[in-house]
């Protein structure tokens, strides 16, 4: 060693410590090319399934619902595209516990880098990740459209590349709140096991319990209600009204905005009352387990 | 003699929420550079005061400073002048080697410019430059705790703790770190390590607490230690011996001239340890008089104290981390080094 002992280490400022970690589980996340493939196959093929084999039951509902001649599959894209964020949004956790049962958690706390940073970083690399998976599905389902329905882009996303941006939005919109949750999940069970299962099962009554697959109106009433007190149906609608550039929601009837707005603004508000919510919670756990009191 | 403090404990206390009392008194003062040697069986409490120490657990009562910071005031500041080595392997398996440290240095603020020559020396001190590239998922145990080692030591901190850091490790990689924590504590480096192994202890260590059940037991240079032994050891070796020879063995030896103190004389597995300051000059007399009392011994030896002895002594116990020592030399040979 050429330095001199006995010098302090210089630590970095808060951007620098968010970045380090950025970079960490950017890393890792390309080293796991499986983890990303597999974490896109349930939705790639709920995408196909369904379109196939309920395409032409669900015509008539969602003509209803959306108007015109829409296809199940610009109905079904925004659904998928917030079960990708869902997904994502669950593996959080995962890493989370990962990270404490390596012992690189402790490793990180024990550093000068600021706790924020060592958070931040990590889910910031999720909506990376979240973001690069949600336009994966946007671009699948396109040639699904196509064969489909035969309509161009603009047939596709109604409000063009704007309203696709908006989508992916939408989604890492949706996942902070899922996000939170399962870190809450990893820091009360600190098991690998139980924070997967744990998240895993409510992903699937989230999603069938919500207008992701069918207008809410051709659903039972109970269904509705449940669907009433879901972020998935919010989410959904979001991008569902991005992708057809018109009023989707029927939950709440607003219309002060005019368009595809008396959707978007109930939508994104409760979406981002949730992320506050579940995110300062998220922030209280961390903190109490990182504020190094015996536990 | 530096007079300077480099971590200062003041009455440690540590309950943990479910109630155990892990630490019930704890008072350190270990000056800079110093290597201190903290000793202690399973479950003493070693793991949670050094987990005190570096911040990662708040003391119930009581106080630490360390290089002049307050645990509890400014984290940050003792985090800075540290680096720590927990007891389980912290790495990431998903990253090679060179990336496990590189994190490391970032997350100490490293400068750029030194980065890479750190990154390169810190592989070459632990061996593992041939795989620097490769990633630490497929490496042994071993190797994972040296590559554990080098993240510790990217800032060259001023303190370093070390939670057991040669656990594990082949006799070669543990001459070689223990070389380098000599270099780096002659150049003025505090050094705090905890181990099961006494002979570490006392190789490396200039002075020594003994921690059981919570609370520091005794303390001081290796040599003070074992002169608390009272003398040098006997060990004599019967030809299978009943508990009746033992304890007719252990009799005669109390009757000797040899000791004082029946307490001096323990029996073992298969004979007899007298710790008497005549051991080497009146051994021999012992030895006689065992035969004619009908004892078969099949092998003796005379010896200076080790630490295991000054645990035996101190604690009344066997030292625990003797047969885990055996346990990891088998698994480490089972396993061998490429897993």
């Amino acid at each position: 060693m050429s330095t001199e002992p006995g010098r302090k280490a210089a630590g970095n400022g808060f951007l620098t410590d968010t970045w380090v970690n950025l970079k960490r589980w950017m890393l890792k996340t390309v080293r796991n090319p499986f983890v990303m493939t597999f974490s896109l196959i349930n939705p790639v093929m709920f995408l196909v399934l369904f379109t196939q084999v309920f395409g032409g039951v669900a015509g008539g509902a969602i003509s209803d619902s959306v108007g015109g001649s829409a296809s199940y599959v610009t109905y079904l894209v925004p659904a998928i595209a917030i079960q990708v964020a869902l997904i994502g949004a669950t593996s959080s956790g995962v890493g989370l516990v990962n990270d404490i049962e390596s012992g690189m958690f402790e490793k990180a706390l024990v550093s000068p880098m600021h706790r924020g940073a060592i958070f931040l970083g990590k889910s910031l690399s999720e909506v990376l990740r979240i973001v690069l998976q949600v336009c994966i599905i946007l671009v699948v389902g396109f040639p699904m459209f196509y064969l489909d329905a035969g309509g161009s882009l603009g047939d596709y996303v109604a409000t063009g590349v704007l309203g696709a941006i908006g989508i992916v939005c939408v989604g890492v919109l949706f996942a902070i709140w899922f996000t939170a949750l399962s870190n809450i999940v990893a820091l009360v069970t600190r098991d690998q096991e139980s924070t997967m299962i744990g998240v895993n099962i409510v992903q699937f009554p989230l999603l069938f319990l919500s207008s992701a697959f069918l207008p809410l109106d051709s659903l039972p009433g109970w269904v509705q209600v449940v669907a009433a007190f879901n972020p998935v149906t919010y989410g959904v609608d979001a991008a569902r009204a991005l992708m057809f550039g018109r009023d989707v929601m029927t939950l709440i009837d607003v219309t002060a905005f005019g368009g595809m707005w008396n959707t978007l603004v109930p939508a994104v508000a409760v979406l981002g009352a949730l992320d506050i919510a579940l995110g300062a919670l998220a922030v209280y756990f961390i903190a109490r387990s990182t504020s190094a009191e015996a536990r | 003699m530096c007079t300077v403090s480099a971590i200062d404990a003041d009455h440690l206390e540590l309950t943990y929420a479910d109630g155990t009392r892990a630490v019930t008194d704890v008072s350190l003062s270990i000056d800079e550079g110093e290597f201190f040697g903290f000793l202690g069986s399973n479950g003493a409490g070693k793991t949670t005061t050094i987990k005190m120490l570096v911040t990662l657990l708040r003391p119930t009562s009581g106080s630490v400073r360390v290089n002049g910071h307050d645990v509890a005031d400014e984290p940050r500041a003792v985090r800075k002048s540290i680096g720590y080595m927990a007891q389980e392997t912290s790495i990431d398996e998903e990253l090679t080697a060179r990336e496990n440290i590189r994190y490391a240095c970032e997350a100490y603020g490293v400068p750029r410019d030194e980065r890479a020559d750190r990154i390169d020396q810190l592989l070459d001190l632990v061996d593992l430059a041939g795989v620097a590239d490769k990633r630490a998922k497929g490496f042994s145990g071993g190797m994972q705790k040296r590559l554990d080692v080098a993240t510790a030591l990217v800032h060259e901190p001023p303190v370093v703790f070390l939670d057991e850091p040669t656990t594990g490790l082949d006799p070669k990689a543990r001459n070689r770190l223990w070389d380098y924590f000599e270099r780096i504590n002659e150049r003025g480096t505090t050094v705090f390590l905890t181990t099961q192994y006494l002979e570490e202890a006392d190789h490396l260590c200039e002075r020594i607490s003994v921690i059981t059940d919570g609370e520091i037991e005794v303390s001081g240079s290796p040599a003070e230690l074992k002169s608390l032994v009272g003398g040098d050891v006997l060990e004599v070796e019967f030809d299978e011996p009943s508990d009746d020879d033992l304890e007719r063995a252990r009799e005669v030896a109390i009757d000797s001239a040899l000791v004082d103190d029946p307490d001096a004389v323990e029996r073992t597995e298969a004979g007899l340890f007298v710790t008497s300051t005549e051991a080497r000059r009146h051994g021999t007399d012992l030895l006689v008089a065992l035969r004619e009392a009908g004892l078969t011994i099949v092998g003796f030896n005379v010896r200076s104290p080790t630490l295991d002895d000054v645990f035996l002594t101190v604690t009344g116990e066997e030292y625990e981390g003797g047969d885990d020592r055996a346990d990891e030399a088998d698994v480490a040979a089972a396993t061998g080094e490429a897993r």
